[in-house]
């Protein structure tokens, strides 16, 4: 089971390689609003009512939150766009692993 | 020669030229200055005055209904009146001056398209283009894109494969709105050619003709006098309506094969503002530095919008789209959706490039609107204006196609868009919400459409009416379809191309 701790970690080395030392010091997406971003991990959940923090682990991050996380996220978020993988929320058009990150989020908040 | 009052010739008075121009809208006025100091004598027939006057503008009173799959019918019945002006420099005295040329994929013909395809090429157009920016004092739009100084201000980094491409915008500065004096010089100028007259106050209420030839025109003035115009060759350039209602008028000119005021087509914007439920259309780019090519600081300065060439269409199998986006106030949507937003666009533009500030901008959408032949105009016999002219009755119909590829062509963008990492889009208008939630442009099209099949158009490739030998048709409703951009510099560039024609037929001859 993956816990807060873990995830903070996970989007800090969603960070662009450039700036991950900064985002180190200074965390990430200090501004990030965690309301907003449960309840659009919800509205993901309600989609995909099948998925847990461990399978969502597995899906984000099957080889763990290392620098090569990122760019196998945007990899994946490319592949989805591409295959019309795509969550909508309130209009928004988000990749599919977009939503399971924000998911990921709302279990761990 | 000189721009004169039909009130005050003679009742009955006779007027003699080699060529007589219906309309001096900007279409009309364009003709008469390429024609200006030639050896044609050319008169312009003009309804009304120097400026807007009510008891004229009465004259383009008719009815409106919007119609589109899935929705609730629109009536717009001021649309007629409103969306013109009948005074000498037409719609002119009014038009934001937004110009652009159609794409090349606007002329193809696309099988997935109905009625699609221009007997011209956008190739051949160029040199009409070319001169028709220079008419409007703007610069001209070189076909490669995008040009150096467009490169320089970054457009999105789209794979090239998805065929969505920056289109660029130019501001005429030539209109009533936005520099009068310019605009004046513009609509009378020309007139002090010695080969031209204009009257003002000339309404053309009847085109004669005797078989193939036309033989003469009625005019008929507000205060009851009426004059007769005769000439070896007649140019109709009285805006995409009014070309209909004439023809229809007299005695159903050039609709042997029942197309005359088919195929309306008019430009309408999509977008919406943010509520409780959702948020607005809106465009979060990854990266920081502000799309200035896209949304300037100064809203009606040259832009690009962001459009779909013939390999985005093809891909898609979609008409012409464009995303206009602009900058816009995000601070009034609901509190939750608001954080949404901001969370949404935070999220997105870290992972797609490290940015901890998105950029949220405004966007709307456009579609070409396909031809559909139930998108007409028709006269209402029952309803006459002060000169005893039937009203028109315009039915403007959005076919299924028109909103499926609406859809389409937003998922296409948004997938285009999130691939490469430049951003997320945002959509939230439901399709029974569209016709509802659109602007109507004052863009009148495709009415008397050019085809060089006398069965599937009304005019030829040179705007000559397949049923007469001398009467030429200027203005937007000789185009097929409409693509996207705002159709003035078109019309222009076609008209010019009119006026090459007409001269070297006068040489022929
Ligand atoms: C508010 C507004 C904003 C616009 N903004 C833009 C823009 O930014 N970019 C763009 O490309 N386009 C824009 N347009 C559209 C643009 O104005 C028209 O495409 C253009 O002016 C059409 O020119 P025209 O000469 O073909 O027709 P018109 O301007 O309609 O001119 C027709 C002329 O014929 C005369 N006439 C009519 N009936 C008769 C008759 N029976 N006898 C004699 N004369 C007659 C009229 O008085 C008029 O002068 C806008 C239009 C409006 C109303």
């Amino acid at each position: 089971m993956s816990t807060r701790r873990d995830l903070l970690a996970a989007l800090v080395a969603l960070a662009a390689a450039p700036s991950l030392s900064q985002a180190q010091t200074s965390g990430f997406l200090p501004g990030l609003d965690k309301d907003a971003a449960r309840r659009i991990g919800e509205a993901w959940r309600k989609a995909h009512p099948g998925d847990t923090a461990k399978t969502l682990v597995a899906k984000l991050f099957p080889t763990g939150r290392g620098p090569e996380a990122l760019p196998r996220l945007r990899r994946a978020m490319a592949a989805d766009f591409r295959a019309g993988a795509i969550f909508a929320h309130r209009g928004w058009r988000l990749s599919n692993t977009e939503g399971a990150l924000f998911a990921l989020v709302s279990m761990e908040t | 020669m000189a721009i004169i009052d039909a009130r005050t010739l003679p009742d009955a008075s006779h007027l003699e030229a080699d060529l007589v121009i219906i309309g001096g809208g900007l279409a009309g006025i364009t003709l008469a200055k390429e024609l200006a100091g030639g050896p044609l004598k050319v008169v312009v027939l003009e309804s009304g005055g120097r400026e807007m006057e009510p008891e004229t503008q009465a004259l383009y009173a008719g009815a409106c209904v919007q119609k589109a799959d899935g929705n609730k019918d629109r009536p717009l019945h001021e649309f007629p009146v409103q969306s013109r002006v009948r005074a000498l420099g037409g719609s002119g005295h009014v038009w934001g001056g937004k110009c652009g040329p159609l794409d090349p994929a606007d002329f193809a013909e696309r099988a997935w398209i109905p009625y699609s395809g221009w007997p011209i090429s956008r190739e051949a157009m160029q040199p009409y283009y070319d001169r028709a920016c220079d008419m409007l004092e703007i610069d001209r739009f070189p076909p490669e894109r995008p040009n150096a100084a467009e490169a320089s201000l970054q457009p999105l980094a789209l794979d090239a494969r998805d065929g969505f491409f920056p289109a660029p915008r130019l501001f005429a500065r030539i209109s009533g709105r936005t520099d009068r004096p310019a605009f004046d010089r513009f609509r009378t100028q020309f007139a002090e050619a010695p080969n031209i007259d204009v009257y003002l106050y000339a309404n053309v209420v009847r085109i004669r003709r005797e078989r193939n030839t036309i033989t003469g025109l009625d005019i008929a003035c507000l205060d009851g006098k009426r004059h007769k115009a005769k000439a070896t060759r007649y140019v109709l350039a009285t805006g995409g309506i009014e070309n209909v209602r004439l023809l229809l008028a007299s005695d159903n000119l050039g609709n042997r094969h029942d197309l005359v005021g088919r195929f309306f087509q008019g430009h309408v914007t999509y977008s919406n503002d943010s509520d409780a439920q959702r948020e607005g259309s809106a465009f979060a780019a990854s990266r920081a530095e502000p799309l200035d090519l896209y949304a300037p600081a100064l809203r009606y300065g040259p832009h690009c919008v962001i459009g779909a060439g013939l390999a985005a269409q093809k891909r898609m199998k979609t008409g012409n789209f464009t995303a206009t986006l602009f900058r816009a106030n995000f601070s009034n949507a609901d509190a939750k959706v608001a954080a949404e937003t901001q969370t949404i666009s935070k999220v997105s533009a870290q992972l797609d490039k490290g940015q901890a500030q998105p950029n949220l901008l405004g966007f709307f959408a456009m579609t070409e609107h396909f031809p559909h032949p139930e998108s007409r105009i028709t006269l209402d016999q029952s309803q006459k204006d002060a000169l005893g002219m039937p009203r028109v009755n315009l039915t403007w119909v959005h076919g299924k196609k028109d909103y499926d590829d609406l859809e389409r062509s937003i998922d296409g963008l948004a997938a285009a868009m999130g691939a490469a990492g430049e951003g997320r889009l945002c959509w939230s208008l439901r399709r029974d919400e569209l016709l509802a939630s659109s602007n109507a442009s004052r863009h009148h099209m495709g009415t008397t459409r050019m085809h060089a099949d006398p069965r599937k158009g009304v005019v030829d490739a040179d705007g000559r009416l397949h049923e007469a030998n001398n009467l030429y048709v200027a203005g937007s409703s000789v185009f097929p379809t409409s693509g996207i951009v705002n159709p003035t510099l078109t019309i222009l560039a076609l008209t010019i191309r009119l006026a090459d024609h007409l001269k070297s037929e006068k040489k022929a001859a």
